[in-house]
């Protein structure tokens, strides 16, 4: 029990000095230091506060972010979102739409329709008339081609014309040049059927429009063969060797020329009639039997641009209702080339018929036209360059007493290769006191 | 009379003169161009997109093209049109007009069109 309050009392008196002499030490510091380390302090305090606001800051900064973030986060999924839609609609779009057609190849279309043809305006002024404009022509043509083989044509022309003299108005015609159905049956065989264009020489064929030189025709060709019948026709051409040489043929039968007024008299002969629908609305062929004809050619080309071509062809049939008279063609065609500049052609024709009132009639004519363009000359002009010169003789005896002669020059202006001027003069010389010298100028474009 | 015989045959003599002046013109034109270059493509063709190799052009020499058929058959009548003028199904229909209306070979008629469809507008 001693010692307890022994140890008691110690401790107490420890205590006791340790409280003592601590106030004393604090009691020994300076007011010097004491500001010291006051003013010390209150940078601690000012720093410290400085962080808080710092702190804040940073914090009012984070809160953005972690706003725009948000709002960032929603966008990317609204994002997503219509991804996921679009994806979604275009599956759907394509499991129940058909697939989009592709390009379509023109070369693989089985059939086709289109235009071609030409149109002319002219100017004429005959020696002793008045010159005047006139819309010569207005010939389109109409091609439908149908599959590979098989192709329908038509062509037309369109003409005004005044009325009787000292009437009024004028007239427009709209004349149907042929109209024919052609299927190729092999390499070697075509078959035509329909209104024709005969091949009767090559002009009637090749040479309307833009395609003829000189605006004129020539005189035999508008005055001695059809140009067009009533019928079928096979045709084609057979090649010799590789080098381009090759013979044509056709071969055809038509209605033929019928009578203008159904006897056989010479002046009632008439070349554009017998299409097979008499003026009464009846089906019928004017007289009996059809005519016959054919063209057989050669084309020898020696090489690109230089070529020769000859062909000789025929027709025959009866003419006159009472199918008791015959008519009968021949003509001979050839045409030359040399070079891109140079071109040649001509055809003799030959017919004979026969007629009630004057017998057996024979009659003939012929031309012979050729071509220069002068590019061939290499100048480098290109006025001169774009012109070409042309020049004819033509010749008809009717065989009823009329004879006439022309010379024809002039000249072609290439303004585009589709887009041509022609003028020409001719030079009539006629027993027929009404034929008479010419000048015409035309424009002719082919489309 | 006499006035009008003097006249027609001054008119025949000029245009003589100028049958013969062309047709000179053409022959010299044919000498002078009868070069070996006098073989290329026509006035109006544009240059074919299909060029044979340098041995088979050899080879085939004397085979002509549809180049040199076409620059030969159509300006028999026709100045050439551009191949560029049309498409190749109107190509493939005007060939067809043109095999019938020409008589052409049906052989040199594909080798045409093949040409005109190869160089055509589309």
């Amino acid at each position: 029990m001693k010692t307890r309050r022994l140890i008691f009392a110690l401790v107490a008196a420890g205590c006791a000095l340790w409280l003592t002499f601590p106030l004393r030490a604090t009691a020994q510091v300076s007011q010097a230091d004491f500001n010291a380390l006051k003013e010390t302090v209150q940078k601690l305090v000012e720093q410290v506060q400085g962080l808080q606001q710092t702190n804040i800051a940073a914090q009012q900064t984070h809160e953005k972010d972690v706003e725009q973030l948000q709002e960032l986060q929603a966008r990317l999924a609204e994002t997503r979102q219509m991804a996921t839609n679009a994806e979604q609609k275009s599956i759907a779009a394509a499991q129940t739409q058909p697939l989009p057609r592709g390009p379509i190849d023109e070369a693989t279309v089985n059939h086709n329709f289109m235009i071609m043809g030409d149109a002319e305006v002219q100017y004429a002024r005959t020696s002793g008339q008045h010159g005047g404009f006139a819309l010569a022509d207005f010939a389109p043509i109409f091609l439908y081609r149908g599959g590979e083989n098989i192709l329908f044509e038509a062509g037309f022309d369109t003409t005004i014309q005044n009325n009787a003299t000292n009437g009024p108005g004028y007239t427009t015609t709209f004349d149907l040049s042929f109209a024919q159905l052609d299927y190729v049956m092999n390499d070697y065989v075509t078959l035509c059927a329909g209104d024709l264009l005969l091949p009767l020489g090559t002009y009637t064929e090749r040479g309307a429009g833009w395609l003829n030189k000189i605006p004129d025709d020539p005189l035999a060709v508008d005055a001695l063969i059809p140009g067009s019948g009533v019928g079928a026709e096979l045709r084609g051409a057979i090649p010799i060797g590789d080098a381009g040489k090759f013979i044509n043929y056709s071969v055809y039968g038509v209605n033929g020329p019928g009578s203008a007024d159904g006897t056989g008299n010479a002046g009632a002969l008439d070349l554009g009639g017998n299409v097979g629908v008499r003026s009464d609305g009846v089906t019928a062929n004017l007289h009996s039997d059809p005519s016959g004809g054919a063209r057989l050619g050669l084309f020898l080309p020696f090489k690109p641009h230089y070529d020769l071509e000859l062909g000789i062809s025929g027709q025959s049939g009866e003419w006159d209702n009472a199918g008791s008279q015959l008519w009968s063609a021949g003509v001979f065609d050839a045409a030359l080339h040399l070079g891109p500049s140079f071109e040649a052609k001509g055809e003799y024709i030959r017919t004979r018929y026969g007629s009630d009132d004057l017998g057996q009639i024979s009659q003939e004519g012929w031309f012979v036209q050729a071509g220069y363009k002068l590019a061939g000359l290499n100048l480098e002009l290109p006025a001169i360059n774009n012109l070409e010169l042309v020049g004819r003789y033509d010749a008809l005896h009717d065989g009823l007493g009329t004879s006439t002669q022309r010379y024809t020059v002039g000249c072609v202006y290439y303004i585009t290769n589709t887009l041509l001027f022609e003028s020409d003069y001719e030079f009539l010389h006629s027993n027929d006191p009404s034929q008479a010298d010419q000048l015409m100028l035309q424009l002719s474009y082919g489309f | 009379m006499n006035t009008s015989k003097k006249l027609k045959a001054l008119v025949q003599t000029i245009f003589a003169a100028v049958i013969a002046a062309m047709v000179i013109g053409g022959l010299a034109s044919t000498v002078c161009c009868a070069g070996p270059d006098s073989t290329s493509a026509p006035t109006n063709s544009v240059t074919p997109k299909a060029t044979a190799p340098e041995a088979t052009t050899t080879v085939v020499k004397s085979r002509l093209t549809g180049a040199e058929l076409y620059s030969m058959h159509c300006n028999r009548c026709h100045p050439e049109r551009y191949p560029t003028e049309r498409t190749s199904a109107q190509w493939k229909t005007i060939m067809l007009h043109m095999q019938v209306r020409a008589n052409i070979p049906t052989e040199q008629a594909r080798l045409i069109l093949q040409y005109l469809q190869e160089n055509s507008g589309r």
